[in-house]
């Protein structure tokens, strides 16, 4: 829906944006969450994505408010008591190095922050209120930030959330190193974001993915980095196996191809929701 | 799915099991003929079946260390078809890669099976139904899985041989979190993890029973698996109706103890067996081939010789 809603107006994409708003609607959760798939009792990393797409698309504010609300509530797994009192109280080594009070958001509820959940949710947070967000939302995305700043690989980029695992260093991944630098624009001068773009831009033309290569050409755009012609890359990549009839990446294309992004633009509004 | 399966029954209410274990020293010879003499010896059932190829794809792999090798994949589904399968398609659900075309492309899985439009399936983000979990081991009582996978008739689980830095090791049984989507519980699929590895492995390997097994230890990987470890030519390729027998028999093909290693132990009980007496071994025997796996300091005590 994000996708369509960048395209050239056309009454099949309204048409389909219609009915996803309905949809979407009608699966939203009474606590304001959304399941992955209709029918799921708990609501998980989706719900970002649901509050953006409906914010930009001007519709349901209070839908989107319930879901802003559930995501300032979900705390991931690794930070509840228990959880800590066992990591102080174990005896064997540390097998991955990060810094488990620094909390983002999970993939599913009640389980440990990851790279991609935690940067959709600040993206969100970027794009309603701006700068300056609620109290209780200002400590999440803080937290969040410097989460995300610890799990980067030692080199630059990041991977799902592991940057090293038995004292080795983990290789980035093209997706999660542009959700994360998608959401630390604000920081577009720090050291580290500079070094992911670095890595990023070295491996973006050779990257034999479409979704990798859309989400990398989107990032180096949005941080002003030169970049390649991509529609002829993806029609190769499209030539060659359809992209697997892969919904998301024929969306990250789209995405990628549309030059407005306003998914990804500050709100210069300033808390506007509370 | 085929009905003997679907069944969970104590390893002494068991029939044994047949494992073979097959000498190929690389990937460039004929795979195919190899398999269909195994598979015909077997006497595994597939005329008019339709199979899914479950192989174990992680991450991009150029060289060939990481991934079941595509050369195993394809000779498996022409085997299959050879022996009169209605269907062969191939899928996985990556773990931490979201963008399983560019894993794909990596390994040049295109060249030895064509057109992947019509013959991979990405299961992270295949139609999803709710299924209820039958051991009850964990905590997740459910899961949302796949269509392709519960639409099939004869399921094969192709991992790799190799060590894992959180199970000790990764094989048949291990290969199955990849029919977990991606898309409800993400990349990597941390509610598995949460819910306790050996746990959550019982209820996938009891609810969605492998039927077959086919493990690509041409080139293996030791050390820090399933990832970072060193490429470990091994030169087999192991085969066999019963994926815990299976996985038992690579761990000692690998100098491990398969009764040290919690999940194989687990699965012994209600799965498969685990117990040579129990394993009717074809082909090579297990010492003419066993080679000691590097493993990591936690996992010493997986060793047979501890």
């Amino acid at each position: 829906m994000l996708a369509l809603a960048g395209g050239e107006e056309r009454l099949e994409a309204e048409s389909a944006t219609m009915r996803g708003i309905r949809w979407l609607l009608a699966v939203q959760l009474p606590d304001g969450s959304w399941p992955a798939y209709p029918g799921q009792d708990e609501g998980c990393w989706v719900t970002s994505l649901a509050c953006l797409t409906l914010h930009q698309l001007g519709v349901a504010p209070e839908a989107v408010t319930k879901g802003i609300d559930w995501l300032g509530d979900a705390w991931p797994g690794e930070g509840r008591l228990w959880q800590r009192i066992l990591r102080r109280l174990s005896s064997r080594p540390a097998v991955t190095r990060q810094n488990h009070s620094l909390r983002g958001w999970s993939w599913t509820r009640g389980t440990s922050s990851w790279v991609e959940p935690t940067a959709c949710a600040l993206i969100l947070l970027h794009n309603i209120f701006g700068p300056t967000l609620p109290r209780r939302l200002a400590k999440r995305r803080r937290l969040a930030e410097a989460m995300l700043y610890d799990r980067m690989c030692p080199n630059g980029g990041w991977n799902s959330g592991n940057p090293f695992v038995y004292g080795v260093a983990g290789e980035p991944l093209v997706g999660p190193t542009v959700w994360a630098l998608l959401a630390l624009q604000r920081h577009q001068e720090r050291a580290e974001n500079q070094r992911s773009l670095d890595w990023l831009a070295s491996v973006s033309e050779r990257t034999p993915g479409p979704s990798s290569l859309a989400l990398a050409h989107l990032c180096l755009e949005t941080y002003g980095r030169p970049t390649q012609e991509l529609e002829p890359a993806l029609r190769r990549l499209y030539a060659t196996n359809e992209f697997l009839q892969n919904i998301p990446a024929l969306a990250h294309a789209a995405l990628a191809l549309d030059p407005t992004r306003t998914w990804l633009q500050v709100s210069t509004k300033g808390g506007g929701r509370s | 799915m085929m009905e003997s399966a679907s069944r969970l029954s104590p390893s002494f209410a068991r029939p044994n099991s047949r494992v073979a274990i097959r000498s190929a020293k690389n990937y460039e010879m004929d795979l195919s003929a190899l398999l269909v003499e195994t598979l015909r010896e077997l006497d595994l059932p597939v005329r008019g079946k339709t199979v899914l190829l479950k192989p174990n794809f992680v991450g991009p792999d150029p060289s060939g260390t990481i991934n079941t090798h595509p050369a195993v994949v394809a000779a498996a589904r022409e085997s299959f078809l050879r022996l009169g399968a209605a269907k062969v398609m191939v899928g996985d659900g990556p773990a931490l890669e979201r963008d399983t075309e560019a894993i794909a492309e990596s390994m040049r899985l295109r060249e030895y099976l064509g057109p992947l439009a019509a013959s991979f399936v990405d299961l992270n983000l295949d139609e999803v139904h709710r299924v209820p979990l039958r051991a009850g081991a964990s905590s997740l009582r459910e899961l949302y899985l796949p269509d392709t996978v519960l639409g099939t008739d004869l399921i094969v689980s192709m991992p790799k041989l190799k060590t894992h830095h959180w199970a000790g090791v990764t094989l048949s049984l291990k290969n199955m979190f990849g029919i977990v989507p991606g898309s409800c519980y993400g990349w990597p699929k941390n509610i598995l993890h949460w819910a306790g590895i050996t746990r959550a492995l019982l209820d996938i390997n009891s609810t969605v029973r492998p039927h077959f097994a086919i493990v690509d230890g041409i080139v293996g990987m030791e050390g820090n698996g399933p990832i970072q470890g060193m490429a470990k030519p091994c030169g087999v390729l192991v085969l066999g109706d019963d994926p815990v027998a299976v996985d038992a028999t690579c761990a000692r093909m690998m100098g491990l103890a398969p009764e040290r290693i919690e999940h194989i132990a687990q699965a012994g009980l209600l799965l498969g067996h685990i117990r040579e007496q129990n394993i009717r071994q074809f082909g090579e025997s297990i010492t003419s081939v066993r080679t000691e796996f590097a493993v990591l300091p936690e996992f010493r005590k997986l060793r047979a010789s501890a």
